[in-house]
């Protein structure tokens, strides 16, 4: 076969690596996907319960009427932000580094995006009705309110999820012909159905980069527009705190920070399950830590300029916020601070840390913890003193709004641990693209590796 | 009529192009089928001229006229008057508008994508297993009753176009098989001559 020169492994051998997920499945992922079925199962019997008993099962309750659910809804979405920008702006940069690290990225949009977007449908407290934001006219011939930003969220979302499983799928195009290639039984049904024909001529490869560009330059601005408008459901009330025109980059930037961090999560557990050391490499875990390390000082930016602005002006019913915010939940506080700035901010500014695999781990859970809080934050103190002190109240979560948080994790887990199974989790014809070209050849008395195609 | 040359590397199958365009097959007759993108030049020329852009604006402009609709129009249907605030505001729509907008460029880019390579090919076509283990497909397209190809711009017409074109399926497909054996192809696949 056509292995390209200079290298020792067959391309047989790379395919065999790169899908090695795909293999049958062992005890330990019956096992794994069987606990996080039944954490799914134990969220689902508690919005079951919250659904017959009403709203009251929550903590919600005069004035804190946005809770764990929105602290969810919008952790989510900031997560799902980064996998499709990353790869997005990799793809656009042509950084050849971006190459293993595609797949997990885009994919983990999808599932982000896709249980960001339950959490508004949970809130709702009278779920069933939740067509009523799908836009068709009811019986006296109206139509949803599109001035209210629950529309806007709606309309985004989907978007959203729509342009990244698209992007997502682009992405695969090749890699599903090669899985269907080496498949048997019903799995080759699917990869034949998925790869629509896909033989990999020319033209189909001409055509593949000129749309993935461009399919990458289009979603960029959806993602950013995502969780601008999320920040819009903040920034457009009167609300003290939230009324602030810093919120919107806040986010993107907060949910770039978030998703960046969860991209190396998930990098350093696809590294171990399945053995791709050989492809996931201490450079990898570099680079992303200095794009980790350049999010996490504008992050910190943001927050000093709306703190330092809050506290320069001293208007009373903001400050009233922030002291309450500062006092009450001052551990919070300082868990974000120290996982969001001071901790990536120290550690990442050195090589050894950057390429050191449990500490990037420890650092990457520790953001996105951070990141949490920092959305609970944002939320619940605001809500609790933002009018006169009379109906100042506070919040605490019920074990329900924690079940279904949890079973959130957990789905988001059970459903990247499915799509593992059944799909490449590495872009294998980007990796093996770049093995071809930095391939070895011959230049005087030696072999030196050429990169090869357009820069 | 199609026939495939299955090749070990790539430097065979280059070897068989060059040969295959020097006996008189065109550019556009030759393709390559691998399972990685090879640079433009390395094994075939590909000058395409894709649509794809096109209907990503189409897709784009129709998406901002239906977010339109879906955001001020509806608005219009059953006005609802609040205060001194108008009917259409322009912020909610113009966000409305941008997302519908994207999202129909996107789904136009991958529609426009799909058109322009073809797919999904609904008939059988030539194809190799091998190919995702590395191996390099030649394919040619075999054009019958003398029609006038071009030749490239290096080569004299006279030439190539009436020595290859005015052969028969049967003889082109032989001559083709002859030159893909001599460049050390591993197995040609070929589709029955109808």
């Amino acid at each position: 076969m056509s292995d390209p020169p200079g290298t020792t492994k067959s391309v047989s051998q790379t395919n065999d690596e790169l899908l090695s997920s795909l293999r049958p499945p062992t005890l330990a992922w019956y096992l794994l996907a069987f606990f996080l079925g039944a954490v799914v199962a134990c969220g689902l019997a508690a919005f079951t319960w919250q659904m017959m008993n009403g709203m009251y099962v929550t903590g919600k309750n005069r004035p804190v009427m946005w809770g764990f659910y929105i602290t969810g809804f919008v952790f989510w979405v900031g997560l799902s932000h980064s996998g499709t920008m990353v790869s997005s702006i990799l793809r656009l940069s042509r950084a050849n580094w971006r190459r293993p690290i595609l797949r997990a990225a885009e994919a983990m949009t999808v599932f982000c995006i896709t249980v960001a977007g339950l959490f508004p449908l949970i809130h709702l407290g009278r779920n069933w009705t939740f067509f009523y934001m799908i836009p068709y006219p009811n019986q006296r011939g109206l139509w949803p309110n599109f001035r209210s930003p629950l529309l806007w969220d709606m309309t985004a979302i989907t978007s959203y999820i729509i342009g990244s499983s698209l992007f997502l799928y682009l992405g695969m195009l090749p890699d599903l012909a090669i899985a269907r290639d080496r498949s048997t039984g019903w799995r080759h049904k699917m990869y034949t159905f998925l790869a629509m024909g896909w033989r990999g001529s020319a033209r189909e490869w001409s055509v593949y980069h000129k749309a993935s560009t461009l399919m990458a330059a289009l979603i960029i601005p959806v993602a950013v527009s995502v969780h601008s408008i999320v920040a819009w459901d903040f920034a457009v009330t009167v609300v003290p705190g939230w009324h602030s025109t810093i919120f919107p980059p806040y986010f993107v930037i907060g949910a770039i920070l978030s998703g960046v961090a969860a991209v190396i999560t998930l990098m350093i557990i696809i590294r171990k399950i399945f053995h791709l050391e050989e492809y996931l490499t201490p450079l990898h875990f570099d680079n992303m830590g200095k794009l980790l390390l350049v999010i996490s000082l504008l992050w910190t930016y943001a927050y000093f300029v709306e703190v330092q602005i809050t506290w320069y002006a001293h208007e009373p019913i903001e400050w009233e916020v922030f002291s309450y915010l500062s006092s009450r939940y001052t551990p919070q506080l300082l868990i974000m601070l120290v996982g969001n700035s001071l901790l990536p901010i120290i550690f990442l500014c050195f090589r050894k840390m950057r390429r050191s695999i449990g500490v990037m781990l420890l650092l990457s859970l520790w953001v996105n913890v951070a990141m949490f809080i920092e959305r609970f934050l944002i939320i619940v103190p605001t809500l609790s003193h933002k009018n006169m002190p009379f109906a100042w109240g506070s919040y605490s979560p019920s074990l329900v709004e924690i079940l279904v948080n949890l079973a959130a994790l957990a789905g988001f887990a059970l459903l990247f641990t499915l799509f593992a199974k059944f799909f490449p989790i590495m872009a294998i014809s980007d990796v093996r693209e770049l093995e071809v070209r930095e391939a070895k050849v011959p230049m005087g008395r030696t072999r030196l590796p050429s990169i090869a195609g357009k820069e | 009529m199609e026939i495939l040359g299955i090749f070990r590397n790539c430097e065979s199958a280059a070897k068989a192009v060059d040969d295959l365009v020097r006996a008189g097959f065109t550019e556009n007759q030759v393709d390559s089928l691998t399972s990685v993108p090879y640079p433009d030049g390395v094994l075939v020329r590909t000058e395409v001229s894709s649509r794809f852009r096109w209907i990503a604006l189409a897709g784009g402009l129709s998406g901002a006229v239906a977010g339109f609709a879906l955001a001020a129009g509806t608005a219009w249907l059953y006005p609802v008057q609040t205060g001194d605030k108008p009917i259409i505001t322009l912020y909610p729509t113009a966000i409305i508008c941008f997302e519908v907008a994207m999202l129909f460029a996107i789904i136009g880019t991958m529609v426009g994508m799909f058109l322009d390579m073809g797919l999904p090919a609904l008939g059988k076509r030539l194809y190799d297993p091998a190919i995702a283990e590395g191996c390099i497909g030649i394919s040619l397209t075999i054009r019958v009753g003398g029609e006038v190809v071009h030749c490239p711009t290096e080569t004299e017409s006279g030439e190539c176009i009436g020595a290859i074109a005015a052969l028969s399926a049967a003889e082109q497909k032989k001559r083709a098989e002859e030159i893909m054996q001599a460049a050390g192809v591993l197995r040609v696949i070929e589709e029955e001559l109808s």
